[in-house]
Order: structure tokens, then C-alpha cells, then sequence
């Protein structure tokens, strides 16, 4: 035995580049760096902030202060709170609890898992293996979608662990397996799926690990006052319904429609555009990011 | 919620920050540990070498209007170490990147056994490369960046502990690639290249960062590789250890090839480098008794270098003149004269 000798190729199976097994190679690629652990402790920490604001919030709800000057409406809000229906609507916003900014770490570590290739300088490595570029990002939107649903279902058991206690300790029961409830934790998977892909799209897309992650917290966090602001300013100018219900253009407010049970806002259009409209943006940005990788030079 | 979008921003600014929080930041070099073993391995079936055959062919690569490879043109054989020399700027990483598909040609091709690396059906185990910039994630192990190239490939994973072995790597597996010194960065590029033990290997400054035990070991390495039928193109800047490792060489000037062919051939085109170091105490008098035919230059110290006649003409006519003649000694071109006569015209860094 000598050293060029290989026990491990020659008892090698079948060796080459099969989809699961690129998936697998990005996934792997993730765990093994401690980025990855700064989103989850993140993403945990939030979510169990927004439980607790959700839980004061929906307590006041039920439960309204002696001292507030609409008493009267707060009580009606209470009682309509206590109906089933109205219960349930309570289980299904505790069960999404931290949605909106958890969503945001998925989309952070989807612009981690393309951007970190060129900030580290492994993409030369990583194309080397796997000469043909959109099998790689393709691989990368799976395992962003993989970690994407993984950071979901967390947060689904973190909220689902919670969630009975808190009606609980509220007096109030409904079923956690109601369908307004499986609907909203459902939609909410969509949500961290969608927006994992969404920073993956725009990674690839603008390459910069800054650039891409300033853009994608404006994207998100910005996004719902500036289209509220402008579409507003063109309402004013021309007052036709079509342009209140049309902020859902904008990535963040198509996700808060997509995930929101009845009407997120006002003259909503229904879910169902919210939903599309963040495909639509997914897969746009997906093909403008394999387009640039594509064709771009490996520096 | 303006709360929680200062929470947001700051989050997102902790996490800009954090990124090198991780990274193990020693520098110091492990002593080399590379295994006393023989080498040894397969050769390549003889119906199998033409795929191990490299062949450039009028490539051309521009960036915004400038040339970085201008009509290249070589051939890199199996079962040969081929010398891929250049000055700075010459356009060696561009062909070899334009080789690998990581960089497309503006024009012209670059194929290994006749096809482009893009479509090579499994191309790490047809090739492996050690470029400058295949560097590891600064926070993942030298055990973990070979893993998942494994994964990606369909390689055993076992296959990443042989080459760290076999590259002298595997006490530091465990540790953050970031902590790597430069030699052992370039031995981790070297572990990855041999992955899929490969029939081609292509590599850039190799020895960069690699100590006189680490380039001994790597000529070793390469010229046992090339034994057994594989392909080895490797760009060095490294004169002298490139006429010890290569068989054949290449040079490249300002993007264009200005010689190919084995290490002697392209040093023995240099006839006119050819010249005698003669000591004596009346240059300015041999000069006159040799006629045009010769070129004397002042070497220091008195000593004198003539080309363009040789030793036995420049004796008879000391000797005819009654010249004294302390010394003569004719220097034979080297790899470094070679190179730098044939690509002083062209040189430029860029």
C-alpha cells in the first residue's frame, strides 16, 4: 500500500454530481461554518420576544385596561375576542408569533449562502467541483428552502409549546389543529420558504455580502412604509381603489397579504396575489442571479 | 415597532460584525509532517492518456479592450510536467482560469482530452487544480472543505483523511482553515486536487509558501504523478525548481507564447546566450584581436564576458596576440537566461 493508493475510490460506488447529493453539499456547507448558529440563536430570540409582545398584546385584547376612554368599544373587541372564531384568530397569531422578523433571518441566511462564497473566496472551489453554474445555485436555493422550512419549523414548535399555555392561563381553549390555525402556521411556512429563496435570488444577484444584506433589510423593513407612502401620495392624486390595494407589489407587503388571514390591510387583494406576487419575485430574482453568475467571470 | 426595527438594523449590524468573530487567527506553520511512505499509485491505462491531453488553441481572453491572453497557443502532454512560465502580468492565470471555466475566452478554445472543462462528465475526477484563489471558508476545517467537495462529488468521505495524510495535513483537519499558515493552505489546495485522484492536474505557483522540505515534497509528488501517465501543467515564477521539475515548457510573454518545447530545446535555442568568462589584464587588446565576429562586455572585477566566438577561438587568438589569459570559462545558458532573453521584448507588468 502505497500513498497515491485509495481504499475510499476504490471502494467508491457510483462517484459524480447528482442533485441530492449538491443539496447535501450545501447544506453541509452551512453547518460547517458558526454563522449559521448566530441566525438560529437570533431568529430564537426574536421569536421568543415577539411571543411575549404578542401574548401582553392579545391579553389586553381579552382582558381591556379599567382605564381607557373607549371602555365600552374595548369591551365589545373583548367579547368578539372570546367568540370561536375570534379565539382561534388569537391561537393562529400566537402560533405565527415572531413571523415577521424571523422571516428575516431566513432571508439573511439565504444572502449568506450565495454572498459567502465570493466574500470567502470559495466560489472558485465550489465551481471547480461543479463546473456547471446553475446546478450550484439551484442546489443553494433547495438547501436555503431546507434551512428556510427548518427555521419555520421551530419557531411552529416554540409557538406551539407556548401557545396552549397561554390560552390557558387566559381561560380560553380553542383546538391548535383548527384549519384557520393549520392555514395561518401553513402560509407562515410559505413565508420562511419564499424569503429564504428571496435573499438567496438576491445574493446571487448583487454578489456583495453587504450590498445584499443593506438591500434586503430595505427591501423588507422599508418596504411597507415606502409603497404605504407612495402609493398614498398617488391615491391623493387619483382616487381609484385599485391603487390602495396595489402596495402588494412590493416583496414585503405581498408576504404580510400572503400571510395574512382575511384583509392585512384595507382594500387587500387576497391571498392568494400576496403569494404569487412573492413567486413572482423568487423566481425573478432566481433567474436574474443565475444569469449574472453565469456569465460573469469567477474572480 | 420603531423598536423593532432598531432591534433589526442592530441585529443586522451584529451580524455584519460577527462574520470573522470565529476565525481562528494563528498563523504559525506546523512543522511539516509529510509521510515517509512511497508514493506509489496507479498508472494510467495507455488506451486512457489522450484523455489527459491539454490543448490551447488560439485563446484569446480581453478585459475592456485589453488583452490579457492574445492568440495562445500550446499543448500540455500526458505522462509530462509542463512548465507554464511568464513574467507578471504575462496572462498565465487568465489561461489557466479560461482553462477551468472560470473565466470565459473572448476567443479561441481550451479543451482536456478534447473537451472543455464545463462538460467534462465528472470533472474533479478527470482534474484537479491548485489555484491561488480555491481558497477554504476561514471559519470551516481543512477536514470539513474537503468533505464538501466529497459530497458534492460523490466521493467517499474517508477519501478527505487519505489526502490530508498524504499532504502532511492531518493534525490540523480539525482546525479552522483560517488559522492555515500559507504553506499549508497551498498543501490544503494540493489535498483537494487529489481528491478524485485525477488524471490532469493543473496548478498555479504551487510552491508558493511552501518551504525547501514542502517544494522538495511536492516535485516528488508531481514528477511520480507524471510517471504513471498523468498530465501536469504548473505555472511557477520559480526558475531554477522548474528546470528541475519540468519536462517541457511553455512561455508566455504580454499574453502570447514566445517559446514551447522540452526544458533543453527551449534553453539550447539560446545559442547566442552561450558566453566566456574571460579573466585577463588586457581586454581592450583581446577585443581588437578577435575581430568583429565577437562582443565583449565588462563582467566586474576586471573580467570580461565574450559571445559570438568561443573558447577555443578566443585561446588561439590570445595566444596568436600574446595576450595573458588568467581564465576561461565558458557559462552555459540556464532556465533564467533563457527566460529572461525571451521575454525582456515582451515583458510588461500590468
Amino acid at each position: 500500500m502505497t500513498l497515491l493508493d485509495s481504499h475510499a475510490l476504490d471502494g467508491a460506488g457510483n462517484t459524480g454530481t447528482t442533485p441530492l447529493r449538491l443539496v447535501s453539499a450545501e447544506i453541509m456547507k452551512i453547518r460547517t461554518t458558526k454563522s449559521w448558529w448566530l441566525f438560529l440563536a437570533g431568529f430564537i430570540l426574536f421569536t421568543a420576544v415577539a411571543l411575549v409582545n404578542n401574548g401582553f398584546s392579545h391579553h389586553y385584547q381579552l382582558y381591556p385596561q379599567h382605564d381607557l376612554s373607549d371602555r365600552a368599544q374595548a369591551l365589545a373587541q373583548a367579547a368578539q375576542a372570546r367568540t370561536p372564531a375570534g379565539v382561534a384568530a388569537i391561537a393562529a397569531s400566537m402560533m405565527t408569533s415572531g413571523q415577521f422578523l424571523s422571516v428575516l433571518f431566513a432571508m439573511l441566511l439565504g444572502v449568506h449562502i450565495m454572498t459567502s462564497e465570493f466574500a470567502q473566496q470559495t466560489a472558485t472551489a465550489t465551481f471547480l467541483t461543479v463546473p456547471r453554474r446553475t446546478r450550484v445555485i439551484v442546489a443553494k436555493l433547495a438547501a436555503a428552502a431546507c434551512f428556510g422550512a427548518l427555521f419555520w419549523l421551530i419557531a411552529t414548535i416554540i409557538d406551539g409549546v407556548t401557545t396552549p399555555v397561554f390560552l390557558h392561563s387566559q381561560h380560553v381553549s380553542t383546538s391548535l389543529t383548527g384549519w384557520i390555525v393549520i392555514r395561518s402556521v401553513l402560509l407562515s411556512l410559505l413565508a420562511f420558504v419564499g424569503w429564504a429563496i428571496f435573499g438567496t435570488g438576491l445574493g446571487a444577484l448583487l454578489r456583495s455580502e453587504v450590498v445584499s444584506v443593506v438591500a434586503g433589510i430595505g427591501i423588507y423593513a422599508g418596504g411597507f412604509a415606502a409603497v404605504e407612502l407612495v402609493f398614498h401620495a398617488l391615491y391623493q392624486l387619483d382616487r381609484q381603489g385599485w391603487i390602495l390595494a396595489a402596495p402588494v407589489i412590493a416583496p414585503a407587503v405581498a408576504s404580510d397579504v400572503m400571510i395574512t388571514p382575511g384583509r392585512a390591510f384595507p382594500h387587500a387583494p387576497p391571498q392568494w396575489v400576496g403569494a404569487a406576487v412573492m413567486a413572482g419575485y423568487a423566481v425573478a430574482l432566481t433567474a436574474a442571479g443565475i444569469a449574472v453568475i453565469r456569465r460573469r467571470d469567477v474572480i | 415597532m420603531v423598536i423593532l426595527l432598531a432591534a433589526l438594523v442592530l441585529g443586522g449590524l451584529g451580524w455584519l460584525a460577527w462574520r470573522g468573530h470565529g476565525r481562528d487567527t494563528r498563523t504559525g506553520d506546523q512543522p511539516l509532517r509529510l509521510p515517509a511512505r512511497p508514493l506509489g499509485g496507479k498508472p494510467i491505462p495507455p488506451e486512457r492518456l489522450s484523455g489527459g491531453l491539454i490543448v490551447v488553441s488560439g485563446l484569446t481572453k480581453e478585459y475592456r479592450g485589453s488583452k490579457a491572453v492574445d492568440g495562445l497557443s500550446f499543448a500540455a502532454q500526458p505522462g509530462r510536467v509542463t512548465g507554464f512560465l511568464g513574467p507578471n502580468g504575462a496572462g498565465k492565470t487568465t489561461t489557466l482560469r479560461v482553462l477551468l471555466n472560470l473565466a470565459e475566452a473572448t476567443a479561441g478554445t481550451a479543451t482536456i482530452g478534447g473537451v472543455r472543462y464545463a462538460d467534462l462528465d465528472q470533472p474533479i475526477r478527470r482534474v484537479g487544480a491548485v489555484l491561488e484563489t480555491s481558497a477554504a471558508h476561514q471559519g470551516r476545517t481543512g477536514r470539513d472543505h474537503l468533505r464538501i467537495i466529497c459530497r458534492a462529488s460523490g466521493i467517499p468521505l474517508a477519501r478527505a483523511d487519505e489526502v490530508l495524510e498524504l499532504t502532511g495535513l492531518a493534525l490540523a483537519a480539525g482546525r479552522a482553515a483560517g488559522g492555515y499558515s500559507l504553506g499549508m493552505r497551498q498543501r490544503l489546495g494540493v489535498a483537494a486536487a487529489l481528491l478524485g485522484d485525477p488524471q490532469v492536474l493543473v496548478l498555479d505557483e504551487p510552491a508558493n509558501g511552501l518551504d525547501p522540505e514542502g517544494i522538495r515534497w511536492m516535485r516528488g509528488l508531481l514528477r511520480t504523478l507524471a510517471a504513471h501517465g498523468r498530465t501536469i501543467l504548473v505555472s511557477s515564477h520559480l526558475l531554477g525548481e522548474m528546470e528541475q521539475l519540468a519536462d517541457d515548457l511553455v512561455i508566455i510573454a504580454s499574453g502570447r507564447l514566445v517559446a514551447e518545447g522540452t526544458v533543453a530545446s527551449v534553453i539550447g535555442s539560446m545559442a547566442d546566450a552561450r558566453r566566456t568568462l574571460v579573466r585577463t589584464p588586457q581586454p581592450a587588446e583581446l577585443a581588437v584581436a578577435l575581430g568583429s565576429g565577437a562582443v565583449v562586455t565588462p563582467a566586474g572585477d576586471g573580467d570580461v564576458y565574450i559571445t559570438g566566438v568561443d573558447a577555443v577561438t578566443i585561446g588561439d587568438a590570445a595566444q596568436r596576440a600574446g595576450i595573458a589569459v588568467h581564465q576561461l570559462v565558458t557559462q552555459r545558458p540556464d532556465l533564467e537566461a533563457a527566460f529572461l532573453q525571451l521575454t525582456t521584448e515582451r515583458a510588461a507588468i500590468r
